[in-house]
């Protein structure tokens, strides 16, 4: 029961998160200047801020609509559009990454070396990538709810 | 064995007894994220979202790793150097067609038939074709086409046309060539002409895609903009003046499911394997006709004479006139012809736009000529009136912007 409730809550902070996150990736790309704090990195180009920051947002209103009655197959599935938005926004950032890593570089050798292709994964991330840890609890979810009808 | 009508009824008691389950049909999460696609204020984001893994994908694996990260290596570091070493003959005509610029450092400038056409074809449109395929495969498997079409249904009857022209729409962002097949689809001889007409004017194939996203990656966004809004307004004209019916479609909206690997395989190998059969030759060729056509002058020529309703309507260098007639062959090369004439980058995108709007590819011709040659004609006359407005008003803005 306690689980139950927590659910809610949980997927609340992560919409109101997920939702500041979606605005200042637009605001930021609207300033035309990019933003980076810590281990955060918000994109100023058109499509990763502007495009992907829309679709960022619209994944926080997707957590924040379902957070009500979250029994409800309907109101559940909105959580997990949510979680299924934030991953594709942060597959397609780590794909990019991936493919920015291999090659050597304009002048460099054809692959790159160890030292340049580890370089490409270390921080700062995009928002998306920030928030996909904790889009996957959706998943921790699904597979309960599958057990549970089962 | 005849059987009266109560031994039929009988009969089909006894087989739906054996084979129906019956019971309370229970909502799966996969039938509530099916009906979230569909419907329009949550179907929209997933739709915008789609289109962003879609384009992203492509840029990363097409641009950043094949193209960039390999062929140009390939083609720049090489290939070029070694074909312009071995061939005999160099600053001579033969040369100057198969070979190109003797001095050229890269792939783009040399514009030689196996120097520039085969850097074009297998090192920037053959990556950017296979992605899309790809994409395309696994979302028609997946079963998120059929919802795209019922989201976009009311939108496209705005235009004459409904939701499954998204098909032809989307095929031909890969191959005019495919798209015009599947335009009959479309139910009425209004809606083939309109699906027809708009997707030879304003879709731009993969491959014109691909080389965009490699020459102008800044300003594309821009051109594919300028195209898409005029999709609309003319499809809407169109859907005015155009004589026929544009009926409703009824569509079964399969459930979501895994796409099986050998299905996706099939349908990109068919895909690629017509882009070989037709493009490559094309590419080739394009190359060959241009360069024998600037040998003899006839560019120039033509350049000059063209030169008031280049320069003075649409806003574009006559230098263009090149490329336009290369868009008759391939609209990649052209674009590729049009990043090494100087311009300033509004007149960038108004040239794409005009390369993208003016006459389809000769391979998208001869499959509209298949369609019928009244449409043919029709789609033709539309589509001379189209260039010179829309490329007119293109200008236009463009003065008002203060950016021409």
């Amino acid at each position: 029961m306690a689980e139950k409730s927590i659910a809610p809550i949980y997927f609340a902070i992560l919409g109101i998160i997920t939702t500041a996150f979606g605005i200042a990736d637009i605001l930021v790309t609207a300033g035309a200047g990019g933003f980076s704090y810590g281990i955060l990195e918000i994109s100023c180009d058109m499509f990763r801020g502007g495009w992907g920051g829309i679709v960022v947002l619209s994944a926080g209103l997707f957590y924040l609509s379902g957070i009500r009655n979250f029994e409800d197959i309907h109101q559940f599935s909105k959580v997990v559009m949510g979680s299924i938005l934030i991953w594709i926004i942060s597959g397609c950032d780590i794909f990019a990454m991936i493919t920015e890593s291999i090659p050597g570089g304009e002048d460099g050798p054809w692959f790159n070396t160890l030292d340049g292709f580890l370089g490409t994964y270390a921080p700062p991330y995009a928002p998306a990538v920030l928030l996909l840890p904790f889009s996957l609890v959706a998943v921790y979810y699904i597979c309960k709810r599958k057990s549970e009808e089962e | 064995m005849k059987l009266n009508v109560d031994q039929r009824w009988d009969l089909i008691d006894k087989i739906s007894k054996e084979t129906v389950t019956f019971g309370k049909y229970r909502h799966t999460l996969k039938d509530a994220i099916g009906e979230l696609t569909i419907k329009p204020l949550t179907g929209i984001p997933v739709a915008i979202a789609v289109l962003y893994a879609f384009w992203s994908v492509f840029g990363s694996f097409a641009g950043t790793l094949c193209t960039d990260g390999f062929m140009v290596k390939l083609f720049d570091g090489h290939f070029l150097p070694w074909m312009q070493d071995v061939f005999p003959g160099a600053g001579g005509w033969l040369y100057y067609i198969i070979i190109g610029d003797p001095l050229a450092d890269n792939s783009f400038e040399a514009f030689g038939m196996l120097t520039s056409g085969l850097f074009v074809a297998i090192g920037v449109v053959l990556p950017a074709i296979f992605i899309f395929f790809l994409m395309l495969a696994l979302l028609e498997d997946m079963g998120y086409m059929p919802r795209l079409a019922v989201l976009i249904d009311t939108v496209l009857h705005k235009i004459g046309l409904h939701g499954y022209a998204i098909v032809p729409t989307i095929l031909s962002l890969g191959c005019n060539v495919p798209g015009v097949t599947a335009t009959r689809i479309l139910e009425t001889r209004k809606q083939r002409f309109i699906m027809m007409t708009l997707l030879a004017i304003f879709i731009p194939c993969g491959a014109q895609i691909g080389i965009m996203q490699e020459v102008i990656p800044d300003t594309m966004g821009w051109v594919l903009l300028y195209l898409i809004t005029g999709y609309f307004i003319f499809g809407f004209i169109l859907n005015k003046i155009i004589p026929g019916k544009s009926p409703e479609f009824l569509i079964d909206v399969p459930p979501y499911r895994k796409p099986m690997v050998s299905n996706v395989s099939k349908k990109v190998w068919a895909r690629i394997a017509g882009f070989f059969k037709v493009a490559i030759p094309f590419v080739l060729l394009g190359c060959a006709v241009v360069n024998v056509l600037y040998l003899l002058g006839f560019v120039e020529w033509l350049g000059n004479i063209l030169s008031p309703v280049f320069v003075g309507w649409f806003g574009v260098p006559s230098a263009t006139v090149g490329p336009l007639i290369a868009a008759f062959l391939r609209k990649d090369l052209a674009v590729a012809q049009l990043s090494v004439i100087e311009m300033t980058p509004y007149q960038m995108i108004t040239a794409v736009v005009l390369v993208s709007i003016y006459f389809p590819c000769v391979a998208t011709f001869v499959m509209m000529l298949k369609e019928g040659a009244k449409e043919l004609l029709g789609a033709l006359a539309a589509l001379v009136v189209v260039l010179f407005l829309y490329g007119g008003l293109i200008h236009l803005i463009g003065i008002l912007l203060g950016v021409a």
